[in-house]
């Protein structure tokens, strides 16, 4: 009895010497991360969600999204770009802020965003990814009146421009390039590798990766209106506000420049029970992407009161792809049958709770300007698949197994292997069901569950049946050609999908400008996707999150991350 | 005695080179465009890059990354039917000579020095791993002694071992957690973490001291628990065999009490066939207890590794198991020089 005595009396002495629970602080909003940011460097800015999310604290784009309105707003510029177009160039003109400044209180101007430019276009930086996505700006003009006022020159012509040609935090070039040396030349030439053995060069590159800014953003001013006041891999990562953020100066401060939280903590909790048990504690106050029972039970507890539920329809969806290079699923109508094997309803109260949208194709219902509501949803119907395989030359053997017969006199075996990512209790709860149906008609079904990046490779290299992926999306940008054109089999088209017409379409949508002419090719584009079947969409997730109700402010969105933490604030203070 | 400790470190320098030289080629197995997809990044739809500039992106990368190279010194040509030289211009002699100067490599993921990940790792693994061991074998060895001195309590005792032993550790984790750490039901301590920097503003160290120490009680608990059973089980069943001992028996007719015989004659040759599973305790010591650090958020070797082979982090992983099995070859080394100093009867061959 003794030992328990003294292991009472130690546990009490720990306690006591330890610090007792923090009060309230309505000036903090921790928000729960399952992980670290990869990288907080400018650069890598396109690397993963939370890198993005802490990057957008630290530094300002020309332009951003309205997380509420979901639509394009100005942030370092004054307002959205004007366009104007010659036979083979766009140029892409912007104003900055007069009220943009560094946090050393040097104001941004035309030649921050070309040396950013030119940093993403250094050799012998990590730069990839950058370099690829914005190789479609080949100069910048400055304007010799106006030292904010610049226009991008922009090789050939697409709506995407206006978005991703300010979609990128700009960096301070009187820190790392006073005199010009590297953003004044020309980035045709700073494109060519020859250029990484220039002494300009090589000196920018060397002091640039000395700052270390993947750790240490604090060695180089930002204009984002958040500092990082702290990092501790793998525990949290604090952002202090800045007293002097040049947004609070704009007046009437735009929703998109508000700042509102003094501290924002992100909590690196990987578990989700000992997320929810923190979040029920209040050392949580936000919940991102919380797990859909866990949403309900809490939302039904007793406690629901200290609580602020959300949920917004995301642009992200589950699709099951065919792969078209497959003899058997090269003719749509037995893709087209495949697809009425699919539960949509049952899998969506099975595996989200309800908590999905249901559509004809990849343009969500919420959508409805685009949205092509006089196509049938996808249903679930095995006598249906049975006459459409028959239809499609199948035919049951006495055994039970389908064949047909090509042209060619070769016999075709109708049987399946589905592929789907580890780890997904609703990947393979979907793909399970399939397995079900697809026997009560007699085709066999092998699941082949994968290792993430070992399915990514195998879908590109075309070794896949079928396939569960789930698809990102936007509400302003159509551009299906990356998963859906025949350009781009050897890339993220997995389903090898793309016929001239096909291909035509998708090429003409993405360069469709007007509002009625974006809205008829989309409904023709989903009314072929539905025939041709190369995918089928199985449902829209909804975002979930969960806030401690003594904050208010917290705008919900279906765009990655599916919150604006920036607008959250204390309810008093609110009402005050 | 030093031409056996030097021929013994030969052999362990040996194990560990073939151990992660063995790794490290079969890491490189998978074709650098598939390891590095986890790396890839960017949005497909809002993607205004070609699919050229996509791949050329790509070969950037696998060549900033030095994945260009031969994996070898030898491979097998396209052909399949032959094998091509490529010299010392091969990632597997690049890798070697730098770990030869220290250097383990850089994280695929974020571009930080391995060692520095790793040593941040140990820094959070093994305040936690080293006190629940001191704490395991403290207890075992209470816990088999007061076995063996109290009979009548010994059946009820390794029952409750049994029970404890059967529960997984990922259950055991979120039960203290639900029990502990529950607004609901207790609690008492904090549900994950070593605490916020919001916690511990004007704190005086004695606090900060304190204030990690609470923090790490359910977690330590939970590795004590699941390490417990084994250890007190082993360590009794020896015990017992001790007790029925012939010196045992001659202890008692001279008079002294069971607690002294325990203590004095039986304990000391029942811990002999223990070193062995004392001395297992060392790798996981540097391994970490991944199931441990997930579930309380802690950012140790076990949650390292753990990220690192699911997002093929490979220069991390290797660093990993080169760490781990030089431990484990240590400590299989430890091992043998304890069964010499505990048993003269052990004479040490090499």
């Amino acid at each position: 009895m003794k030992f328990l005595y003294y292991c009472a009396f130690l546990l009490l002495v720990i306690k006591l010497c330890a610090c007792s629970a923090p009060a309230v602080d309505t000036s903090t909003v921790s928000v729960r991360w399952t992980h670290d940011p990869e990288s907080l460097d400018p650069l890598l800015y396109l690397s993963s969600g939370n890198s993005t999310q802490a990057i957008n604290l630290l530094y300002s784009s020309l332009i951003g999204v309205d997380y509420v309105k979901q639509v394009k707003v100005p942030l370092l510029a004054e307002a959205l770009p004007t366009m104007r177009y010659t036979d083979s160039l766009t140029f892409i003109t912007y104003r900055l802020r007069d009220e943009a400044v560094w946090d050393d209180g040097q104001p941004v101007l035309a030649k921050d965003v070309a040396f950013t430019l030119a940093v993403m276009n250094c050799p012998e930086l990590p730069n990839e990814t950058a370099r690829a996505q914005f190789s479609f700006i080949e100069q910048v003009q400055f304007d010799s009146t106006d030292s904010r006022r610049f226009t991008f020159v922009c090789q050939g012509r697409s709506p995407e421009y206006e978005f991703s040609s300010g979609d990128f935090p700009i960096l301070p070039a009187h820190i790392f390039d006073p005199k010009g040396s590297l953003y004044k030349i020309p980035l045709v030439k700073l494109r060519n590798a020859a250029l990484a053995q220039s002494a300009a060069v090589q000196t920018f590159v060397q002091r640039y990766q000395q700052a270390q800014l993947a750790h240490h953003p604090m060695r180089l001013p930002g204009c984002g209106p958040y500092r990082l006041q702290k990092w501790e891999p793998g525990r949290y990562i604090v952002f202090q506000h800045k007293a002097n953020w040049w947004g609070n100066r704009v007046t009437p401060t735009p929703v998109q420049l508000q700042a509102y939280p003094r501290t924002i903590s992100f909590e690196i909790i990987p578990d989700e029970n000992t997320a929810l048990l923190a979040f029920r504690r209040g050392q949580v106050d936000v919940y991102p992407r919380m797990p859909a029972r866990e949403f309900d039970r809490l939302r039904q507890s007793a406690n629901a009161k200290k609580f602020a539920f959300f949920t917004s329809n995301s642009y992200e969806t589950l699709t099951a792809g065919f792969n078209v290079r497959r003899p058997t699923l090269h003719d749509r109508l037995t893709r087209q049958a495949l697809t009425k094997l699919f539960d949509i309803p049952a899998l969506i109260a099975g595996t989200q709770l309800g908590y999905a949208d249901r559509s004809v194709g990849l343009i969500s219902t919420r959508q409805k300007e685009f949205y092509n509501d006089s196509l049938p949803l996808p249903s679930y119907d095995p006598a249906a698949a049975i006459a459409l395989l028959r239809q499609a030359g199948w035919r049951r053997q006495p055994a039970g197994a389908w064949q047909r017969t090509t042209a060619t006199g070769k016999t075709q075996r109708l049987a399946l292997r589905f592929s789907y990512r580890t780890g997904e209790p609703a990947y393979e709860a979907t793909a399970l069901q399939f397995r079900e149906a697809a026997a009560t008609i007699g085709i066999p079904v092998a699941l082949l569950p994968t290792e993430r990046s070992l399915l990514d490779a195998q879908m590109k290299a075309g070794e896949v049946d079928m396939f569960l992926r789930s698809i990102g999306g936007n509400p302003t940008e159509f551009n299906f050609a990356p998963i859906l054109h025949s350009g781009y089999i050897a890339s993220g088209n997995f389903n090898a999908f793309g016929t001239p017409s096909s291909d035509a379409l998708i090429e003409e949508l993405a360069a469709a400008e007007s509002f009625p002419r974006k809205r008829q090719l989309l409904r023709r584009f989903q009314k072929m996707m539905q025939e041709e079947s190369p995918f089928v969409v199985l449902y829209f997730f909804r975002y979930r999150l969960a806030a401690d109700a003594r904050f208010t402010g917290l705008q919900v969105s279906g765009l990655k991350p599916g919150y604006n933490v920036m607008t959250i604030r204390p309810k008093q203070a609110n009402a005050g | 005695m030093l031409r056996y400790l030097l021929l013994r470190l030969l052999r362990l320098v040996l194990a560990v080179w073939l151990i992660v030289s063995g790794i490290f080629l079969l890491s490189r197995l998978l074709s650098p465009s598939a390891a590095l997809l986890p790396f890839a990044t960017g949005d497909l739809v809002l993607s205004t890059s070609s699919v050229q500039e996509q791949h050329v992106a790509e070969k950037r990368l696998i060549h900033r990354l030095g994945l260009d190279l031969p994996v070898f010194y030898t491979t097998p040509a396209p052909n399949g039917k032959s094998w091509q030289w490529h010299g010392a211009r091969n990632q597997y002699q690049r890798w070697l000579s730098q770990l030869l100067r220290g250097n383990l490599g850089y994280s695929y993921r974020d571009g930080q020095a391995v060692t520095s990940l790793l040593t941040n790792a140990l820094a959070y693994t093994l305040p936690l791993t080293v006190s629940a061991a001191l704490l395991v074998v403290g207890l075992s060895v209470w816990l088999s002694v007061y076995m063996a001195t109290h009979a009548r309590f010994r059946r009820y005792v390794l029952s409750g071992l049994y029970v404890l032993d059967a529960i997984p550790l990922f259950v055991l984790g979120l039960l203290l957690l639900l029990l502990l750490a529950n607004p609901e039901t207790l609690a008492l301590f904090p549900a994950y973490g070593l605490g916020g920097e919001r916690e511990l503003i004007e704190a005086t160290w004695l606090m900060r001291v304190g204030s990690h120490v609470y923090h790490l009680v359910l977690p330590v608990l939970c590795l004590v628990l699941v390490s417990l059973p084994t250890l007190v089980v082993q360590l009794d069943a020896t015990l017992q065999q001790e007790q029925r001992t012939d010196y045992a028996t001659t202890a008692r007719a001279k008079g002294l009490p069971e607690p002294a015989v325990v203590r004095w004659h039986t304990f000391r040759n029942a811990l002999l066939p223990t070193i062995t599973q004392l001395t297992n305790l060392l790798p996981s010591l540097v391994a970490g207890a991944v199931v441990v650090e997930v579930i309380f958020a802690l950012p140790g070797m076990g949650r390292l590794l753990a990220d690192a082979a699911a997002r093929h982090d490979y220069p991390v992983v290797v660093g990993g198991v080169l760490l781990t099995a030089l431990v484990r070859l240590l400590a299989q080394a430890l091992a043998d020089w304890l069964y010499f100093l505990a048993d003269p009867r052990i004479r040490l061959r090499a």
